[in-house]
């Protein structure tokens, strides 16, 4: 007998960011992902534009850094500046989690079963709140009319 | 094999967590700390002129292309590229990787020396 | 039975026949349900009643074989251990799971779930392979021991967490949650010593390093198991050891039964003695 075909059924990349009706740390995934591909990003256009545009004079300088005044971009700036946030402190978490340290140890299952992330999800929150916290004192920054 | 990566990788994380911070308080925490527009010509030459600063920024590019190289690869490696595909990719990013760095260390010393 | 109120659901259900071939399509069947029905229940009645073309799998129907996992409202979870109340909806959408090639309807090929699992060494491995093959007693554990991996030994590879993987989702080589929690289970067993070879297995471009820890395998597992976890302390035994910090451990060594049996307690009375 022939092998029939089998409908491949995977959800690939879209597989990333579609994140079900998962919690908590399937959201903060997704958001790692964006935030370091867009810090990444933003990372090389900010070495081509600081580099190319310090090699010139004065003026030079100065026209390319007034174009990134205008509101548009400043948002942009504060994203970045919450994403970095973001990735940063994320990142720390998972440096910590991925060595077992605050997971606690292996439990009988017994049932209503539970998880390790679910038992350490206070420590996901207090992580958030200080993501919240910086970014409101970088924004009072922004709407400060710093740069 | 890939575990003394993968450790570079978060070792670098936690150093690009305290450089990058240094470098986002100057430039977006100004109006609170009361310091001087860091986008001025005259703040940016007075950074360029320094030593440290110099030597802070291109400890954080080095660090930084690790990071997010290393980081980029693993995500395209998700997308179960040929074994081939993974190789061109890996040689390709340390290409891009060695030519930024290159490019990022190369200005600032211009400008230090000259 | 009949007394009971009945509630008239729908169920959308993914139907893909390979013999028509086509994109598989959302089929409705009107089930008539009643409070304690599971999904499986529901679908039990579509095959007997609506259409028996429907195909899906299902054994014991009590949550042990782990045959029907399926993605029911966009969660993957086990059929027979979902009851149909617990959405509160008119509407109950079931699909095959994802991440893995469908054979027909809600079946889905485990083929590559157990390609994994049997390439990461999920067995016992003892230096003593005259002992392995014909062993002459049990090798030693202490409950504490056994403490250590016992959550992780419950799996029933059902596939529910390679269906909620984010990397198992693009990424065909990678392990899966499945294989490296029982890579994690056959490393921390103390009667075992093939622990440098099974880290290397998974040390690899597809291995453990890909998970990043979006908890999901964990929050869905139908048995409580925690994957993550076990992935994340496979993780700590690998970094310590590439860092030399893992220390030369022995497996446990063979225990040869007691020689001198204990004199039996004698059993208690527990007949009923008749009234005087």
């Amino acid at each position: 007998m022939s092998q029939r075909e089998h409908k491949e059924n995977y959800l690939g990349a879209r597989g990333w960011v579609w994140a079900g009706r998962y919690q908590m740390e399937r959201h903060l995934y997704v958001l790692h992902r964006v935030t370091g591909l867009g810090l990444l990003l933003f990372g090389i256009i900010h070495l081509i534009i600081t580099t190319f545009f310090r090699m010139g004079d004065k003026d030079t300088w100065e026209s390319a850094i007034s174009v990134t005044h205008n509101p548009v971009l400043k948002v942009g700036a504060y994203l970045v500046v919450v994403a970095f946030v973001f990735h940063a402190l994320n990142g720390l978490r998972l440096i910590l989690q991925e060595f077992g340290f605050g997971l606690g140890r292996p439990t009988p299952p017994i049932y209503p079963y539970t998880d390790a992330l679910r038992r350490k999800r206070r420590l996901a929150i207090i992580l958030i709140a200080i993501i919240g916290i910086l970014a409101v004192v970088f924004l009072y920054d922004f709407a400060a009319g710093g740069g | 094999m890939r575990t003394r990566f993968h450790l570079i990788h978060l070792v670098t994380g936690v150093l690009i967590a305290v450089f990058l911070s240094i470098h986002m308080v100057r430039s977006h925490l100004d109006d609170i700390l009361g310091t001087d527009d860091p986008t001025s010509w005259e703040s940016m030459m007075s950074r360029a002129t320094d030593g440290m600063w110099v030597a802070l920024y291109i400890a954080l590019l080095a660090v930084a292309l690790y990071h997010a190289l290393y980081g980029l690869r693993g995500i395209i490696l998700e997308l179960t590229p040929s074994a081939r595909a993974a190789r061109v990719t890996t040689w390709c990013l340390i290409a891009i990787g060695i030519a930024a760095f290159g490019w990022g260390t190369y200005v600032p010393i211009h400008l230090l020396s000259g | 039975m009949a007394e009971r109120d009945t509630k008239q659901v729908t169920f959308r259900i993914q139907r893909y026949n390979p013999e028509q071939g086509g994109a598989p399509r959302l089929e409705e069947f009107v089930v008539p349900t009643s409070r304690g029905m599971t999904v499986l229940d529901g679908l039990i009645y579509v095959k007997e009643d609506l259409d028996s073309t429907l195909a899906f799998r299902a054994s014991c129907r009590m949550g042990i074989c782990g045959s029907c996992g399926m993605l029911i409202n966009s969660y993957p979870h086990l059929a027979c251990h979902t009851q149909i109340e617990e959405f509160h909806s008119d509407v109950l959408t079931v699909k095959p799971l994802p991440n893995m090639p469908v054979i027909k309807d809600l079946v889905v090929d485990l083929t590559p779930l157990f390609d994994h699992h049997r390439s990461i060494m999920p067995y016992i491995v003892r230096p003593d392979e005259q002992e392995m093959e014909n062993p002459t007693a049990e090798f030693g554990q202490t409950p504490q021991e056994l403490n250590d991996f016992l959550q992780f030994t419950y799996c029933m590879k059902c596939g529910i967490c390679v269906a909620a993987c984010p990397t198992s989702a693009s990424d065909k080589l990678f392990l899966g949650p499945e294989a490296l929690a029982q890579c994690y289970r056959y490393c921390a067993d103390s009667r075992d010593s093939g622990q440098r070879e099974r880290l290397r297995l998974v040390d690899t471009d597809h291995g453990a390093w890909h998970c990043h820890l979006a908890g999901a395998c964990s929050e869905s597992c139908p048995k409580g198991l925690d994957p993550a976890l076990a992935i994340q302390l496979l993780k700590r035994q690998l970094a310590s050891q590439a860092l030399g910090f893992r220390k030369k451990q022995l497996p446990s060594p063979v225990v040869s039964p007691p020689t001198e049996s204990k004199t039996r307690i004698p059993y208690p009375e527990f007949s009923v003695k008749a009234k005087k």
